[in-house]
């Protein structure tokens, strides 16, 4: 069996799905531009007033001068389509992109489909034996499962129906009725198809004003003529026609390739030339993303923005995240900063973000030791964090190979899994930490004059610039040193240096060193 | 006069959910895992005995009964070379080696790796933040208190601290989100800042370095004594360098 999901209206549906306060508007959306426009789609309460598809818009806003018009929104419409495939997609791995608010599905195969088994089944709500997802309804069986497809569609912001039968075109013009879902049992085709008028075949406007003509006004009628007859009057288009109409469809389902990423996006009334408003387009857009990137159970470790700029010309960037998160506000936050450094440059016309999934990290808790992070969490604040303070400044500290005090480096912060029992903490050494001043502070120091050239002595220190981060002035009380420290001479950036420990008369313990090749002085840390 | 009406259910029915058997949502409210609303007499007393992290620094640990309390915000203050960051690289030290994740807000940026390694900190299990301002610092307590850290050091650096001061209500935030996740919250900073909402704050005073050598034989810096004191109580602390 087959099920057909399809959007009415799509146009329109889409445009709502990315305005939804437009929902109690009485809203048309238009293709074309200024009195060339023409209404594609229009809400219940243009369509009760009088406003049909086909007419222009000066027409529509003369029957109701107070109409929202919207154009039709092509990236809005690319991301809903993608959004109702993935819907078709939780309740099955083989489905075909059906075009504009159409997707068709194999339903064979689903545990609601099987007859039940005496064992315990499993819990009403919960998941299947394949994992496809199992109604919150009573019942089993087409309908049950068609029911099912149209909440998942319903949360997915689409207002979509559902027909199920034997094969797509049946499922097709079952999903076009508007008492949703259909279910047309097998072999029972023609007889669903007979009495509905010949329109729901959507035949070529040649062979429908040729079968006006002959006076057949349903599928029924037109099945009944001999198959022969019609192929010699109305050609190889009309067989077909008749095939269908008897319920016969040879097309097979053609099952599409997921695409590896999701898209979300619209494009824009009028261009945006500043941030907030921008933002605020981008915060719902972010959340239908983060919403399909959930019904998939993925996150975002990489998200594309795409900006159409105006007049013309596009703008692109990508931000990678520390690890896969499905968090807006962490995604907006990033978007704003990304946008705050680096500006388009010209107003943004319309834009599109583009998520590239991976699994969340999940942890086995422990009962005896120490808890773990929840990974998803984790990458979560770590993403805020580095959206906050920069990426250079969160992460896992390492040491380094060298001498110089103040090397130090990054890594992503993935830590172990915690141990099954929590480990006595090791005994403390007790150490005095030094801290150390990135950068060095640049210092005047007065030396010991009496002091031979070997044995130079500092007496008084004091920071060089007047509003150094730290204040350090004073006379020294006590200097234990000098050591040599000679790193890196084949390289560009040598260190060669004298370091003395400084104690100052305000109790201030310090590490200064001379550098012997700038003749300059430095403080590089305080003991603390 | 206002008087409540002869049928209006008591608090402390309210509470059994007597009044309330036939509404199930508000019920819920009331029992359950899901429960909203609770006696004052359920919730857990300031004065309970709570799990404690030790840090590692006996002087301190005797006088925090211990060690830092799990759902507590301690703060450590003294002056420039008094000991401070050491006791909180202690404390990270021996929370990391258990085995615990904790995260270090460093505001100056001081964190030297290779010292932590060598005072026993697990760096794998360390997080490092390096806010520049007061406020990205007191943020970040927040989310990572929020994540679920056991233990998390703020270091205010030294004076005079960067950036504005941060309303007390922002240490209270800070002190509930460590009660509520049961994380340990060590603030150092160079002079009080948490206001009240500290469980405790720990003075560390008259400071002074310890030289090895005489006279005009060559010095060696040997460590920094001080005295660590709390409201009614203080005690004397000796951290050494590690040469």
């Amino acid at each position: 069996m087959l099920a057909c999901l399809y959007v009415p209206l799509f146009p329109l549906a889409a445009r709502l799905r990315s305005e939804p306060e437009l929902k109690e508007e009485t809203v048309v959306v238009c293709e074309g531009n200024g009195g060339a426009a023409r209404v594609v789609a229009a809400t219940r309460k243009a369509r009760r007033a009088g406003i049909e598809p086909g007419m222009t818009l000066p027409q529509a806003r003369a029957i109701l001068p107070k109409l929202v018009a919207r154009g039709r929104d092509r990236a809005g419409e690319r991301a809903a389509q993608e959004a109702l495939l993935e819907v078709a997609e939780a309740f099955s791995p083989r489905v075909e992109d059906g075009g504009e608010g159409v997707a068709y599905l194999e339903l064979d195969g689903h545990p609601l489909l099987r007859p039940p088994s005496p064992s315990p089944s499993p819990p009403v709500g919960g998941r299947g034996d394949k994992g496809l997802p199992l109604p919150a309804g009573e019942g089993r069986g087409e309908g049950a499962l068609a029911r099912a497809i149209l909440v998942a569609a319903e949360k997915a912001l689409l207002p979509a129906r559902v027909g199920v039968a034997a094969s797509k075109l049946s499922a097709r013009v079952a999903a076009g009725l508007p008492d949703s879902p259909t279910v047309v049992p097998e072999g029972e085709e023609p007889c669903f198809l007979a009495p509905l008028p010949l329109a729901r075949l959507a035949p070529a406007l040649e062979i429908a004003a040729t079968l006006d003509r002959w006076g057949l006004h349903t599928i029924g009628d037109f099945a009944k003529l001999p198959e022969g007859e019609v192929a010699s009057r109305l050609g190889e288009a009309g067989r077909e026609l008749h095939a269908t109409a008897r319920g016969i469809d040879p097309r097979p389902l053609e099952p599409r390739v997921p695409p590896p990423s999701f898209t979300e996006g619209m494009e824009l009334e009028w261009p945006l030339a500043s941030l907030e408003p921008f933002l605020f387009m981008a915060h719902a857009a972010l959340e239908r993303l983060v919403r399909r990137l959930e019904a998939q159970a993925l996150a975002c470790t990489r998200l594309e923005t795409s900006l159409t700029l105006d007049p013309d010309g596009r703008d692109a960037r990508a931000i990678a995240l520390p690890a896969p998160t499905r968090d807006v506000k962490t995604l907006l936050t990033l978007v704003r900063l990304e946008l705050e450094a680096r500006p388009p440059g010209a107003a943004v016309a319309g834009f599109s973000f583009t998520a590239h999934p991976d699994s969340p990290r999940r942890a086995q808790l422990s009962l005896f030791g120490p808890a773990a992070l929840s990974p998803d969490r984790l990458a979560t604040t770590i993403a805020r964090l580095a959206a906050l303070l920069g990426a250079d400044r969160v992460g896992s500290p390492r040491s380094v190979d060298g001498h110089r005090p103040e090397r130090f480096t990054l890594s992503g912060y993935v830590p172990p899994a915690p141990p099954s029992s929590r480990l006595p903490p090791r005994d403390g050494r007790g150490l005095l930490a030094v801290r150390v001043l990135r950068p060095p502070v640049a210092l005047e120091v007065i030396l010991d004059t009496k002091s031979s050239e070997e044995k130079v002595r500092p007496v008084s220190l004091k920071a060089l610039a007047p509003d150094a981060p730290l204040p350090i002035a004073g006379s020294v009380r006590v200097a234990a040193g000098p050591w040599s420290l000679e790193e890196g001479w084949w390289g560009e950036a040598p260190a060669d240096r004298d370091y003395w420990d400084v104690e100052l008369s305000d109790g201030g313990l310090y590490r200064v060193y001379r550098d012997r090749k700038a003749d300059a002085w430095f403080a590089d840390g305080v003991y603390d | 006069m206002l008087t409540a009406p002869a049928s209006a259910p008591a608090i402390e029915d309210l509470l059994e959910g007597k009044g309330l058997a036939k509404k199930s949502s508000a019920l819920a409210l009331l029992s359950g895992l899901g429960a909203k609303i609770s006696r004052a007499s359920d919730l857990p007393s300031p004065s309970a005995p709570r799990d404690r992290i030790p840090t590692q620094v006996p002087a301190l640990d005797r006088l925090l009964s211990g060690g830092l309390p799990r759902g507590g915000l301690v703060e450590l203050t003294g002056r420039r070379s008094c000991g401070r960051f050491a006791i909180g690289i202690s404390a990270l030290a021996a929370a990391t080696s258990s085995g615990e994740a904790a995260a270090l807000v460093d505001l100056g940026g001081h964190l030297d790796p290779q010292t932590a390694e060598e005072a026993g900190v697990d760096l794998t299990r360390l997080l490092w933040v390096r806010p520049e301002k007061l406020k990205g610092a007191v943020a970040s307590a927040e989310m990572l208190l929020s994540t679920g850290f056991g233990l998390v050091v703020v270091d205010l650096g030294l004076a005079p601290v960067r950036g504005r001061f941060v309303p007390d209500a922002a240490w209270l935030r800070l002190e509930r989100a460590a009660r509520s996740r049961g994380a340990a919250l060590f603030v150092l900073a160079p002079y009080r800042v948490s206001g009240v909402a500290a469980d405790a704050v720990v003075s560390a005073g008259a400071a002074h370095a310890l030289w090895k050598g005489t006279g005009r034989a060559p010095r060696l810096l040997d460590g920094v004594a001080s005295r660590l004191s709390l409201a009614d109580a203080s005690t004397n602390v000796r951290l050494n360098v590690g040469h």
